[in-house]
């Protein structure tokens, strides 16, 4: 292996995920006036660095000696340039974040979301607006569009980031937020909540999984179905429980008589590659530990602890594992 | 002590309550712009025009208005020496301060009355947190305004070197001019058209 | 010092009886006093103390994140740590550090024998030690607050925290916010009132200068803060709406309210900082300030433009581009007058004769400290990069860099400075030494690393983390850091009570130094001064003593 690819590797493992590794041109744009900013601050501060070893070199008393040095309190002249250099520096900055900002961030105006995201402790919930469909925590979005998010909050403030697709935006109770992207190539893009919002905060992280327009299109097709009806006895066992047990007064199940609203939407659960914001993967077994005790799984979580005997929680792991 | 040094303590004394009020003020600015803030929403406007009795409140506020009136009448007759003259003007500003947190207190009740009340919505939880710390501050003043009338009935500013008529004047100009502004913001500006 | 002339020392009104710095009545004449002195020292120490429990929670912190998944601390426990450290270091342990500097400095430095309001003073300084005291009662009373140091609406709403911390919390911070209020009428009123005859505003020493700002600002800023708290509290207990969407409150409002205060509170935090720097890189280069004039102007342009950046922590709330662009605006047209000191004091090196004392040390390393975390600073002032950087570690490693290595580094030089004036004792520089390159080194391991882990995507305030590539090592550097850092204080104890004990005494004026709380005693007995000398410049003291090159005589000298 190459020096360069070694460095390369090395850059790579820590570089992702980053805000250097972009996958929006909103996040490209960001990036350019960042890099532009830290060739900048590292001119000044490699020349605070300079002078202060050279000053404390050249004129440490070893070398100035005992005697008092001449007595300069100021110079009108240096003063003014010592303002006027950073000044000008600064309205270069403001002009090329003023321009960023109309460029990355335009009023949403009349445009209608394409996707309306949710912040729920400690969950995402998404909508398609087109469509209908729900999901949540792993958001599929298209690439080479221009999509507009509507972010809205369910409890307390949250904050979508995703660094790869560029700016943070908060999701306040009470009022909308909007937020362009478009995202430039496929991938599985993380990021997280990033807004302190309470317990759980660390485990509302966020999976974007980026695709190219045909198979996303797919994606849509496949989860604007009903849930899959269980085949085998054991899911459908589960399946009966899932209404009994009010699991379906706070999980909505399409097609199902399952239709609340406070938790995540479960109609093709199995399809996601994680489950509890990222806490861990999508997993019979872990759907069966969480089923056994959500509070030594995720403490804090909303999700209530239900005594369930083995038999209901192998049967309503069958179920769940099985609504693809 | 020397003359010098009573009007340096006074200049202190002074610089100090003016301050203080300074930093008071800030802290109402914060409240009333909270009011204001929250009077922008849609139907709050309507609540201060149904709920707020104009008439009452202002001619109770004309009495706090003419305490002020008063009380500079008794730092007048302070600095001439007459300690008889302070003491009455100083019992009639507190009786007009009375007046004016008798009729707050009349607003509050018939507030409460129509279930009007902190917890009920944010025209209630602004207007009984601005309206009641500034009755707050009329209570202090009132306190402090007592007991100069006491010192002053056992004799304590028979000589001119307490600064602290002055100083509790400062304090009650400055609760008077608060009240003009909440006034205006709180009970006049929903009339304005 | 027979030719000392005799001038009007301004004096408190009455004199104390029974108060000798060194008089044995023990704790009851500590608990008692009203020696402007003696309340320095205890706002010193309850600031150490309070440095040692805030210190005690983010190594419990850290260990939680020294590995990826781990389970050491739970949520619970970790938030309320966060929490506390946060709100101790900030309300506990700067705060009263710069309070306790200036309570005792200021009078000294201005020639007076005391504070305006000596009672005043003793209230703002218990007032400040029982709202600590409220705060960490909250451990006790059921849970300690958990919405962060900054409390944000809804999260600070009863149905979100039901533990009673946050009015502790509230309650805590109103009594502290008020004691830091009057304090500064106090400061006010000393500094303009109590200045000896013939000290004008022009030569008034540069730390005098921004204690006198500062108070300003504190009376400005605080009454935000109260009031906010104030409707917290009435939220909480009373069923307001002031920030409870239900009943048609406003989170933002919260924000507002919090950050208009919370700005001004870090240039509160750093402006007394850079007084200290400005009276020590003078004394230790062996020439005057460069740039007196400018030092104080900077100083009143940053008090007034710091009430008018608060939205920068708001950027990603959604408020529009044209109040973003504004606030954007402003935000780096402060970091100027803030970043161009730096450039002052490089000058007032420049050309001098330096001695490298521990409190010069830590003014070097200051200098180059202060410029990462003022970088750091101004790349939020750059929307599209705070959009990205806010909220996550970047924000985290910008901070300390300010409030550690811009505050803490004054307050340790300034204790290296006038630890020989305080307790009449010298403190060992050699092992000062040893805890200067501890403590800088730790420093740098632990948050150097924190811009990169924000950068790569790591939000603040998470109680544990994925497994993500170069997370869980960069977390490692930043524990092991953090490590090194409370050794570094471990031995700064050891070395103060051990000096305090122990240590040669010291003479009264160990640096060769230029103000006047050098021309008395060390320690200042409990009249200050019995004669000052005269003030004709910024450097009264070397006037005196180098009476054929004084600063007033010199051509454009600052005497002038």
């Amino acid at each position: 292996m190459s020096m360069k690819s070694l460095f390369a590797l090395l850059l790579s493992r820590f570089t992702d995920p980053s805000i250097w590794r972009t996958a929006s041109s909103q996040a490209e744009q960001i990036r350019s006036v960042g890099n532009g900013f830290l060739a900048a601050a590292a001119a000044m501060f490699f020349l605070v660095v300079g002078l202060t070893i050279f000053i404390t070199v050249k004129f440490g008393r070893k070398r100035s000696g005992e005697g008092e040095p001449k007595q300069i309190s100021g110079n009108r002249k240096l003063e003014i340039v010592m303002v006027c250099v950073p000044l000008l520096l600064v309205v270069f900055f403001f002009f090329w974040s003023m321009r960023t900002m109309s460029a990355v961030m335009p009023p949403a105006g009349h445009h209608k979301a394409d996707v309306i995201i949710t912040g729920h402790q400690w969950w995402w919930q998404a909508e398609y607006t087109s469509s209908g469909v729900a999901t949540a925590n792993e958001i599929h979005l298209p690439v080479g569009k221009s999509l507009l998010l509507k972010l809205k909050a369910a409890d307390v403030i949250h904050d979508w980031w995703v660094p790869a697709l560029g700016a943070k935006m908060d999701m306040i109770p009470g009022s909308d937020n909007y937020l362009w992207v478009t995202i430039e190539k496929p991938g599985v893009y993380v990021g997280t909540c990033s807004e302190f919002c309470g317990e759980q905060h660390a485990w509302m992280r966020i999976r974007v999984v980026a695709q190219t327009q045909d198979n996303f299109n797919k994606w849509l097709q496949s989860h604007s179905t009903d849930a899959a009806e269980p085949t085998d006895s054991l899911a459908r066992a589960g399946a009966t429980l899932f209404m009994k047990a009010s699991c379906s007064s706070c999980h909505r199940i399409k097609g199902q008589d399952a239709n609340g609203l406070q938790g995540p939407d479960l109609t093709h659960f199995a399809s996601r590659k994680t489950m509890l914001s990222g806490i861990m993967a999508n997993t019979p077994t872990n759907v069966r530990q969480w089923l056994r005790d959500p509070q030594k799984v995720k403490p804090g979580a909303h999700m209530p602890r239900f005594i369930f005997n083995r038999d209901s929680l192998n049967e309503l792991t069958a179920y769940l594992t099985q609504l693809k | 002590m020397t003359q010098i040094g009573a009007e340096r303590v006074e200049m202190e004394n002074k610089l100090m309550i003016k301050l203080v009020v300074g930093t008071e003020a800030m802290f109402f600015l914060a409240l009333i712009m909270v009011f204001v803030y929250f009077s922008l929403a849609p139907g709050f406007r309507q609540l201060q025009i149904a709920e707020l009795d104009l008439r009452s409140t202002g001619l109770f506020s004309l009495l706090l208005f003419s305490s002020s009136f008063t009380y500079w009448r008794a730092e007048h007759s302070y600095n001439k020496g007459n300690i008889k003259k302070l003491k009455l003007w100083l019992l009639v500003t507190i009786v007009l301060g009375l007046a004016f947190l008798f009729g707050q207190g009349k607003e509050y009740v018939r507030l409460l009355h129509d279930h009007v009340n902190l917890g009920a919505n944010t025209f209630g939880t602004s207007f009984f947190t601005l309206t009641g710390f500034h009755g707050l501050h009329v209570v202090i003043g009132l306190l402090v305004i007592g007991i100069a009338i006491c010192l002053a009935a056992a004799g304590d500013f028979d000589n001119k070197a307490s600064t602290l008529i002055g100083i509790i004047g400062i304090y009650w100009h400055f609760v008077d001019i608060i009240w003009a502004v909440v006034f205006f913001v709180v009970y006049v500006i929903p009339h304005i058209h | 010092m027979s030719s000392r002339s005799e001038l009007n020392i301004p004096e408190p009104k009455h004199s104390i009886p029974g108060m000798g710095v060194s008089n044995n009545q023990g704790l009851l004449q500590w608990i008692s006093s009203v020696d402007h002195k003696q309340i320095g020292i205890m706002y010193l120490w309850l600031s150490m103390v309070f440095l040692v429990i805030g210190g005690i929670e983010i190594m419990l912190v850290r260990m939680q994140l020294a590995v990826p998944n781990n389970h050491l601390l739970g949520p619970e426990a970790y938030n309320q740590l966060f929490t506390m450290h946060g709100t101790t270091m900030i309300f506990f342990v700067l705060t009263p550090a710069i309070f306790g500097f200036a309570t005792y400095l200021v009078p000294l430095m201005i020639g007076a024998n005391d504070m305006a309001f000596p009672r005043l003073n003793a209230l703002s300084f218990w007032m400040t030690f029982f709202g600590g005291f409220l705060l960490y009662f909250s451990f006790l009373a059921g849970g300690a607050p958990d919405a962060g140091w900054f409390n944000y609406a809804p999260l600070n709403q009863y149905n979100y925290s039901s533990s009673p911390g946050i009015n502790y919390y509230c309650s805590g911070l109103l009594l502290s916010g008020i004691g830091t209020v009057t304090a500064s009428v106090n400061f006010i009123v000393t500094i303009l009132k109590y200045r000896v005859k013939d000290m004008g505003l022009k030569q008034m020493p540069l730390f005098v200068w921004m204690i006198l700002i500062n108070s300003f600002l504190v009376l400005a800023a605080f009454p935000s803060l109260n009031a906010a708290l104030v409707m917290v509290l009435l939220d909480r207990q009373l069923h307001a709406h002031f920030f409870n969407m239900a009943g048609g409150g406003s989170a933002l409002l919260w924000q507002h309210l919090f950050w208009l205060f919370g700005h001004p509170e870090v240039y509160i935090l750093i402006l007394p900082i850079f007084g200290i720097f400005s009276e020590i890189f003078p004394v230790f280069s062996r020439k005057p300030i460069f740039g007196y004039g400018f030092v104080v102007a900077s100083g009143m342009a940053i008090a007034l433009l710091a009430f008018g950046v608060w939205v920068h922590h708001m950027f990603a709330t959604g408020l529009g581009n044209t109040i973003n662009n504004f606030f954007a605006a402003s935000s780096l047209l402060i970091g100027v007058p803030t970043g161009v000191k730096v450039f002052n004091w490089l000058a007032t090196m420049w050309g001098g004769s330096i001695r490298f004392s521990v409190s010069m040390l830590f003014g070097i390393a200051f200098l180059i400290e202060f410029t990462i975390g003022g970088l750091s600073g101004v790349s939020f002032a750059i929307v599209p990069i705070d959009w990205q950087l806010t909220d996550t570690y970047y924000v985290v490693a910008h901070l300390h860099y300010v409030f550690i290595g811009g505050s803490l580094f004054g307050l340790l030089s300034g204790l290296f400075y006038w630890f020989p004036k305080i307790s009449g004792r010298v403190l060992d520089e050699k092992m000062g030494r040893w805890f200067f390159w501890l403590f800088v080194t730790g420093f740098n391991t632990t948050f150097l690393v924190q811009h990169a882990l924000g950068a790569m995507g790591m939000a603040r305030r998470v109680y544990t983390y994925p497994d993500l590539p170069g997370w869980g090592i960069l977390n490692l550097i930043s524990t092991i850091g953090g490590f090194l850092m409370a050794i570094a204080v471990g031995l700064l104890i050891y070395l103060l009570v051990r000096s305090v004990r122990t240590a040669p005494l010291a003479s009264d004026d160990p640096w060769d130094a230029n103000t006047l709380e050098w021309t008395t005693s060390s320690p200042p007995a409990l009249q200050n001064f019995k004669q000052v000398i005269p003030v004709k410049s910024t450097r009264p003291y070397r006037d005196y003593k180098r009476p054929d090159d004084t600063d007033w005589s010199r051509k454009g000298g600052d005497g002038k």
